[in-house]
């Protein structure tokens, strides 16, 4: 046995696709015509750009990894990787509604979902047409999602949901919730399961908007459900099955977030690049203190680090193989790297890093949920080992 | 209608560019297709969409630039032909014109549009000469089409107005990328680009003779920009540089 990290990538091919290129090409000419203007506004109103999110659904960027047939674009997460990258290069908050809305609502749909309930709540979803939200967090359980309180206890042929649940991105704007509950408490994980909820159901009340470090144009609220009437058939996968289906979710989940971790250390590095030419102290642009060089270095080749083990975590989802300490590993890297980009794209920008008419305060902001968002880094460290283990012990 | 839209696959204008040694270096992985050729396409889709009819693009280029074929599909052309060549040919727009014209000679079409030039040399001059070929009505430079009855009307932009130009079908018409804002391709477009008909002909078998693949000029050599001079660096009390200054552009420049 060894550690080799490639073992389950050995073909390498580090060639984008014609098709990836055409893809990586497009979102970008998107992002520059669309994105790029106005993102710092967005930032400081708070508002979720809605049209925005209209538009990328026209272009096919809302559902991309899902199934052509339920409306959905049928690429790979590679593709889903450069897409989210590119977004997250200038405004992160969109990426994470992006990725949020396709893989954890959407991706727990496409998972565990029968035929029927993917015709009605997939499609539409993955068309963008309806935006969805996935509600596993609560005030109490956060890391340890197993200690939710939220229930739904079966009444005729109903289930009565009740709980809280917080952190919840589109937990206002959404349509179509993902919700997990504990169907039979006295079973720990076994007694878990997820239901697809209407937002506009009776006894589903979305709370006040949270107030956040970043993220600002991505939606995240409390999601209250008071005796809601389930109807049988909304129960998504098994019976019992709800947990063990999250964790898989989260794995996918945990791809979109390491891109989007790319994303905002490409951005940093760029706009390090750029300013670090431009600004001059002591008679010299301050690209050529070795001090400074020596900062844009280290991110430049830790982003292409991180970019290639999310790429490979990608990869191996898309060629069905396991992938959990993989995408753990890339999540824990990107997101960690992500927060110390920004952090030294701030402190290369000197006090123009500190104001809001430059990007680099604002990714240093956005960057701190990625290493909490879809389990902490703590969390990832947790995981890795408890695979390592898996694999070496046995 | 039959629109045919000329497409050339040019390095991409945000990619640094070197000259070492009068040699041209570009970053060959980073080539996109011609701006005003997209906006070309553009006009070619909209004005179908709008009468019916096929948006066909040709490309003359080696191998790689399947990718702009691509991207021209991805954005809705319906089909493509893809006249290759070998990969560093040293071609004039004359030779292309030659080849272009000889591949349409046979060709039934309404419209043929190109790009008003290629961003890579700037030269314009592919169109016109195709058309000279072809003996076809042309106009260049435009900045919008439309069809009515069975003309086209191509509008160009002068300083203080507009010139409209109408030509009778078939034409020929090169675009500016003033005319429209090309379409991003949407993700569904770039995947039935895959499944789009794309023809490739070799060069070799399209028996062209020798003098008409031979370029008649040649580029000899790449030079930098020249350095700008330095400006004039004054220094002093307000009052006495405004003085200095206002003496220049009076005396030295005679602008005042
Ligand atoms: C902007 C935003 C959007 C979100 N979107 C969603 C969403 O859409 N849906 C959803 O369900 N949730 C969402 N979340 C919730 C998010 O997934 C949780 O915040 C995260 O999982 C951490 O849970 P917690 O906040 O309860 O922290 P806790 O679990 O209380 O953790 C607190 C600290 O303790 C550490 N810790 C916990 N357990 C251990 C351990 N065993 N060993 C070592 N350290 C440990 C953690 O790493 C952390 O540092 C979102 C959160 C935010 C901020």
């Amino acid at each position: 046995m060894s550690t080799d990290v490639l073992q389950k990538a050995t073909g390498l091919n580090f060639e984008l696709s014609e098709e990836q290129q055409l893809i990586r090409d497009s979102i970008r000419d998107f992002v520059e015509r669309h994105v790029k203007p106005g993102v710092k506004e967005r930032d400081t109103s708070k508002e979720f750009p809605h049209d925005l999110v209209k538009k990328l659904a026209e272009q096919g960027f809302m559902g991309m990894v899902h199934p052509e047939k339920y409306g959905g674009g049928g690429v790979g997460h590679v593709s889903f990787c450069l897409a989210i990258e590119e977004i997250a290069r200038w405004d992160a908050s969109l990426a994470l509604t992006v990725a949020s809305h396709t893989s954890l609502a959407s991706g727990h749909i496409a998972l565990a979902a029968n035929k029927s309930q993917k015709e009605k709540y997939l499609t539409p979803l993955a068309k963008g047409e309806k935006l969805g939200a996935w509600c596993l967090t609560e005030p109490g359980s956060g890391s340890d999602a197993s200690g939710m309180k939220t229930t739904a206890i079966k009444k005729d042929d109903k289930y009565i949901l009740n709980g809280t649940k917080i952190f919840i991105t589109q937990g206002s704007v959404g349509d179509t919730f993902v919700v997990l509950a504990k169907t039979d408490p006295d079973k720990g994980t076994k007694g878990i399961s997820a239901f697809i909820i209407e937002g506009d159901w009776d006894g589903v009340e979305s709370g006040k908007k949270m107030e956040k470090l970043g993220m600002n144009s991505s939606d995240t609220t409390e999601v209250i459900f008071e005796d809601v009437e389930v109807p049988e058939e909304n129960l998504l996968g098994e019976l019992g099955r709800g947990f063990v289906d999250t964790m898989k979710v989260l794995d996918g989940g945990r791809i979109g977030i390491g891109a989007l971790s790319v994303g905002i250390a490409r951005g940093a590095l760029e706009e390090s690049l750029k300013y670090s030419g431009e600004r001059k102290q002591f008679g010299s642009p301050i690209g050529d203190f070795q001090a400074i060089e020596t900062k844009i270095s280290n991110i430049a080749t830790e982003v292409d680090a991180a970019r290639m083990l999310v790429h490979r975590a990608a990869w191996l989802k898309d060629q069905d193989k396991p992938f959990t300490k993989e995408v753990s590993m890339a999540k824990l890297f990107a997101s960690e790297l992500a927060v110390r980009a920004a952090d030294e794209a701030v402190q290369i920008h000197g006090g123009y890093g500190y104001i809001k008419e430059y990007h680099v305060e604002r990714f240093m902001r956005d960057a701190k949920l990625m290493t909490i968002g879809e389990g902490t880094s703590e969390v990832q460290r947790m995981i890795i080992g408890r695979e390592l283990k898996k694999e070496f012990w046995g | 209608m039959k629109f045919y839209v000329c497409i050339k696959q040019v390095p991409d204008v945000d990619a640094p560019i070197q000259i070492k040694n009068g040699d041209l270096m570009q970053d060959t992985d980073r080539m996109v297709l011609n701006a005003y050729d997209a906006s070309a396409v553009e006009e070619a889709l909209v004005l179908t969409e709008e009468h019916g009819g096929e948006v066909e693009v040709v490309l003359v280029g080696p191998d790689k630039a399947k990718e702009t074929i691509r991207k021209a599909l991805a954005m809705g052309a319906d089909k493509a032909t893809h006249i290759t060549t070998e990969d560093d040919v040293d071609y004039d727009s004359a030779v292309y014109a030659n080849i272009l014209a000889t591949f349409f000679k046979d060709k039934e079409y309404d419209v043929i549009s190109c790009g008003k030039q290629s961003q890579d040399t700037d030269a314009g001059l592919a169109g016109g000469m195709i058309a000279q070929h072809l003996d076809l009505p042309y106009a260049t430079n435009a900045v919008g089409l439309s069809i009515e009855d069975d003309n086209l009307i191509a509008k160009r932009q002068g300083d203080s107005g507009q010139e409209i130009i109408e030509l009778p079908q078939p034409c020929l018409v090169t675009c500016s990328n003033d005319m429209n804002e090309p379409r991003i391709p949407s993700l569904k477009g770039i995947m039935q680009s895959k499944r789009k008909p794309m023809e490739t002909t070799a060069l070799s078998d399209m028996n062209l003779d020798e003098s008409a693949l031979s370029a008649k000029t040649k580029v000899t050599g790449y030079m930098e920009k020249p350095e700008r001079e330095p400006g004039q660096k004054f220094e002093g009390e307000p009052d006495e540089l405004a003085q200095k200054v206002a003496n220049l552009l009076d005396e030295e420049e005679n602008v005042i």
